[in-house]
């Protein structure tokens, strides 16, 4: 139970908050001492760094009147005075107690932050903190120390000298006397010394002199100006810098937009002043400027993230009962800050990864000729427009046997597939959500959390996973991540005469052709375009028609192209962005192809973000708004099959999704071989024989966009076909079990009917677009995995999504089911009017 | 200064605030006169033509830049089931509990003082779909104003409520 102090106590004001941030920002210091503190136990500068944390915050919280904080900071603050000194010398448990310290105090600077006050715990645990901490104080005193005469028998016999020289006889305890005059010989003989508490007593009871000459003796010199200097560059660094909120430096981007926009407007109304133009280019200069510097300030060095590892591996590591070595590299690769939060998750799972499952137990290692020290590596690197941050373990690495038995244990691949796959696509099916090779669950990894949080973390952020391992040599994760979020290359294209963007990460080349090349290259596999791209079939998709933009150009839509200084289609030439998203590539066929552009990524409304087809929004150079298409997205909405084939299986969960775009909803299919979901539904009686029409009971989950529950007297009737009246859209309906009939003969025009709202691939050169068709359904049974039969699952990377799906059979749950022709559906087939049904 | 929850149609007009005096901006759409309060208008936009979006939901009246971000726009045209307007409109920047967001009028009127004892309640004939955008009317001597709930004009609201009640409230946009 919690006690709180006064009321007015809670809020935090600045002054607090001031004193929060500067706390946490020394803990945070103290924390990476430490680790190097361990490594390193006689380092004075690094136990000056902790006792200064300490000490700071001891010191503030007295007149702040954190009085829980103050006496436990104080209790920390003893404890390092004598480890500074030398009288309690630095040992696992020290480390361990200092450990313990921070984290009280980082709780209880936590607790203020969210509350406003330190919280007085009836049950105050801090008593415990405090008594271990005095007790380690103690026993070091004890036991610990080394002889307290240590440093004089180190002491070079001129500094003896000097010594003898200032101080006054009486001083000089018996024992020191017996001891001094073995190791210094009879010329110290007779003189004043006190010893024990050297560096405690000497400052007092010696004149200031001495104090000096020990100070700088030959122990204490190198140590006395590591810190003098360390403590100049870190005052001169406080002066030099300042804390900024991010939400003001995002202000001042925008800002700095704005000034981008303004400047073109000012430069077309008033182009005609030759020494307008001059100014103007000055001030496109000092713009370029400030925007770079802004986003400059942006960026933090990827150090900041890394310095909590070392306590993190050290805890996994004693938990795990490893020995395990960190080795940082790269920390001054900087990053952004959005950047840095996004990827502290992945990197902390895979280092857990790395502890818990990667390295072996010491004895493990000896036997396999390593030594048992394991080497874990957090490297950081700039590699064009992305940082690469590596995880690397010197482990038992993932072998492929354990792998296949658990994706085949849990079900997430078939036996003949298994037996098939090569040693990458192996690796690949970590990243499966439900994977976990942990063949015990720990309390460290293995808590549902897995790889798949870690790729999707990452993909999230416009990055990529890849996994490398070798058994008995080690396992490397490498994440690729864009240098900044705000701002990223893209080539803007136009096409229906609107612009947009795509990510230059995603394009791997442009091909031009002209109308009359265009007729022989582009090829047809049934009714899918396709583009010969050095002897490999490139999928084609049209923007135009992906988007649906012919439509938006009939209704005035405005002409972006006309601004951009060319109308669309002028040169009737095509484009093709070859574009590499997710594990496929295809071709986009664009009318126009303009400047490659840095733009400034914004973001759009959740209700914009649904389609999933658009990351974001920028203003362009020239004023005009240009849309950001994901690649990933759009060729999912075009039906491409992913050649993995792994992630959808994540996002499949729930057919009745509202607002799911097919993309968001595709199963893998037939690329990877793996398993796809179907829909599985009652269509009502079903006379398979009367048309030759099968009218399955299954579709694919990828094709079924949303599922619909209307009155029956919404359902309208024209040219003897059902028509819902769908997104401005009229939808066809197919009735394959006759339930329209049914209702109607029930009477009651309120009956509420089950509609599948599917998508099938249009026509998509003849200006087609994903073609809406609705299935009346009596109920959706279930959502299952299983696999088409073979011979059926044409499809392939380059056949069209829709041929896979066409028609067939699919083993779901052991049972082979009809899968519903929606091609057949889409085009002729139509269900007839009620009245002739009855 | 702000009365609370007064002019909304759950608690109608309190007697004692007889008299009291509104700012409202009125803006015009199609042939109808409406109004937001002038407390949640954050800006107005010129003439303005927002940028389409590709697939986005038919209430959807495109982007405008405003101030360095991306605004959605609301087309009050779609949502009132009128033809959409050929040429440039006018575009408030409304603040509501998400955030804000960009109403597409076809032109900003005035800004005008509405008093309470004019308020009525919207008719409980008004079609179902659209009452719930209205706050109530207010009796003019030039005509009816009626005044526009800014938070049920929110994107993300009128998403919901599409969801919620199936297809029967989107609009179908007549051309």
């Amino acid at each position: 139970m919690l006690v709180w102090g006064a009321p007015d106590n809670r809020s935090v004001d600045d002054l607090t908050k001031e004193f929060l941030l500067e706390s946490l920002e020394g803990l945070d210091r103290m924390q990476q001492s430490l680790a190097e503190l361990e490594r390193d136990p006689g380092d004075a500068e690094l136990i000056g760094e902790v006792f200064r944390a300490v000490h700071t915050i001891k010191g503030t919280t007295g007149f702040l009147g954190f009085h829980r904080l103050e006496s436990l900071s104080h209790a920390g603050e003893n404890l390092l005075s004598q480890v500074r000194d030398g009288r309690v010398r630095v040992s696992g448990e020290v480390i361990e107690g200092l450990l313990q310290l921070m984290d009280g105090l980082r709780h209880i600077l936590n607790l203020i932050d969210m509350t406003g006050d330190e919280g007085k715990r009836v049950d105050d645990d801090d008593a415990d903190l405090i008594l271990a901490l005095r007790s380690l104080q103690e026993d070091g005193g004890r036991q610990n120390v080394a002889d307290p005469l240590d440093w004089i028998r180190a002491l070079a016999p001129e500094d003896i000298a000097a010594i003898e020289a200032v101080c006054p006889p009486p001083v000089l305890r018996e024992e020191t006397a017996r001891t001094l005059p073995q190791r210094a010989g009879p010329s110290a003989r007779g003189a004043a010394f006190s010893s024990g508490a050297v560096a405690m007593e000497l400052p007092m009871s010696v004149p200031p002199r001495a104090a000096q000459v020990l100070d700088g003796s030959s122990a204490g010199r190198g140590a006395a100006e590591a810190r003098s200097s360390a403590a100049e560059a870190r005052s001169s660094a406080a002066e030099s810098t300042l804390r900024v909120d991010v939400e003001l430096l995002n202000r001042m981007m925008n800002l700095v937009g704005e000034l981008v926009l303004t400047r073109n407007r000012i430069l077309q109304t008033t182009s005609g002043d030759a020494g307008f133009a001059v100014l103007g280019r000055r001030l496109d200069m000092v713009t370029a400027e400030l925007r770079a510097c802004v986003m400059k300030a942006r960026m933090q060095p990827v150090g900041y993230l890394f310095q909590k590892f070392p306590r993190m591996v050290r805890d996994l590591a004693r938990t795990c009962g490893r020995q395990v070595r960190l080795e940082l590299e790269g920390e001054e690769t900087e990053l952004d800050k959005s950047l840095l939060e996004a990827v502290r998750d992945p990197i902390t799972h895979a280092i857990r990864n790395a502890v818990d499952h990667g390295i072996e137990p010491g004895e493990e290692r000896a036997a396999a000729g390593k030594p048992a020290e394991g080497v874990l590596r957090l490297a950081a690197l700039q590699q064009g427009g992305h940082i690469v941050i590596e995880v690397c373990d010197d482990g038992a690495g993932i072998s492929d046997e354990k792998i296949l038995a658990k994706a085949l244990e849990r079900n997430l691949i078939s036996a003949e597939k298994a037996a098939l796959l090569k040693r990458r696509e192996v690796l690949q099916l970590v990243f499966l959500p439900g994977f976990s090779t942990a063949a015990e669950v720990t309390n460290i990894s293995g808590r549902g959390v897995g790889m798949d949080v870690v790729r999707t973390n990452v993909e999230k952020i416009g990055g990529t996973v890849e996994l490398e391992s070798e058994p008995g040599v080690g396992t490397r994760l490498r994440m690729r991540i864009p240098l900044t979020l705000a701002i990223v290359p893209a080539l803007v294209v136009v096409s229906g005469s609107q612009s947009f963007a795509i990510p230059q990460s995603a394009l791997s080349e442009l091909v031009r052709l002209t109308p009359r090349e265009a007729e022989e290259a582009i090829e047809w596999v049934d009714r899918t375009p396709v583009y010969r791209l050095r002897d490999h079939l490139l999928p084609l998709v049209w923007m135009d028609a992906l988007l649906g933009l012919k439509k938006a150009e009939a209704e005035g839509g405005r002409s972006a192209a006309a601004q951009a200084g060319g109308d669309g289609r002028r040169d009737g030439n095509l484009y093709i962005a070859v574009l590499e998203a997710d594990g496929r590539s295809y071709g986009l066929v664009v009318d126009e192809l303009l400047e490659p552009e840095e733009i400034v990524v914004k973001p759009l409304t959740s209700v914009l973000r649904q389609e999933g087809l658009f990351s974001g929004a920028a203003v362009l150079g020239n004023g005009t708004l240009a849309l950001i298409v994901d690649p990933g997205a759009a060729a999912a909405r075009a039906g491409l099959m992913r050649r993995g084939a792994e992630r959808e299986m994540a996002e499949g969960g729930g057919a009745g999704r509202q607002h799911g775009t097919a993309g968001n909803l595709e199963q893998g299919g037939a690329g990877g071989g793996l398993e796809s979901l179907f829909l599985v539904f009652d269509a009502g009686r079903c006379d398979a024989g009367a048309a030759g029409v099968a009218c399955g009971a299954a579709l694919p989950l990828k094709s079924v966009e949303r599922i619909e529950t209307v009155a029956y007297r919404r359902i309208e009737f024209a040219g003897g076909r059902a028509l819902l009246q769908f997104r401005g859209r009229a939808l066809p309906l197919a009735d394959p079990g006759g339930l329209l009939g049914e209702v109607e003969a029930s009477g009651d025009p309120e009956t509420e009917v089950k509609i599948l709202i599917c998508a099938e691939e249009g026509d998509v050169a003849g200006g087609g677009q994903r073609e809406l068709v609705g299935v009346v359904v009596r109920q959706v049974t279930d959502v299952i995995s299983g696999r088409l039969l073979e011979g059926n699952a044409a499809g392939g990377r380059q056949g069209a999504a829709a041929e896979s799906q066409r028609r067939g059979l699919a083993v779901l749950n052991g049972r082979v089911t009809a899968i519903f022709d929606l091609a057949g559906a889409c085009g002729t087939r139509l269900v007839a009017c009620p009245q002739e049904v009855i | 200064m702000e009365v609370a929850g007064w002019g909304r149609r759950q608690d109608g007009v309190g007697a004692d605030e007889a008299g009291a005096v509104r700012m409202m901006c009125s803006f015009r759409v199609g042939g109808g006169l409406y109004g937001v309060r002038i407390a949640k208008v954050r800006e107005i936009l010129g003439p303005t033509r927002p940028w389409d979006v590709p697939l986005a939901p038919v209430f959807v009246g495109g982007l405008v830049h405003y101030r360095g971000e991306i605004l959605t726009t609301v087309s009050l045209r779609v949502l009132l089931n009128l033809p959409t307007l050929k040429g440039c409109g006018s575009v408030l920047v409304v603040d509501c509990a998400s955030g804000c967001y960009g109403l597409l009028v076809d032109e900003v009127v005035e800004m005008v003082e509405v008093e309470s004892c004019c308020f009525e309640e919207i008719p409980a004939t008004a079609k179902e779909g659209r009452k719930r955008l209205f706050c109530g009317v207010y009796k003019r001597t030039d005509g009816l104003l009626i005044e526009m709930d800014p938070e049920r004009l929110d994107p993300l609201r009128l998403e919901m409520d599409a969801a919620a009640d199936g297809l029967g409230a989107l609009p179908v946009r007549v051309v």
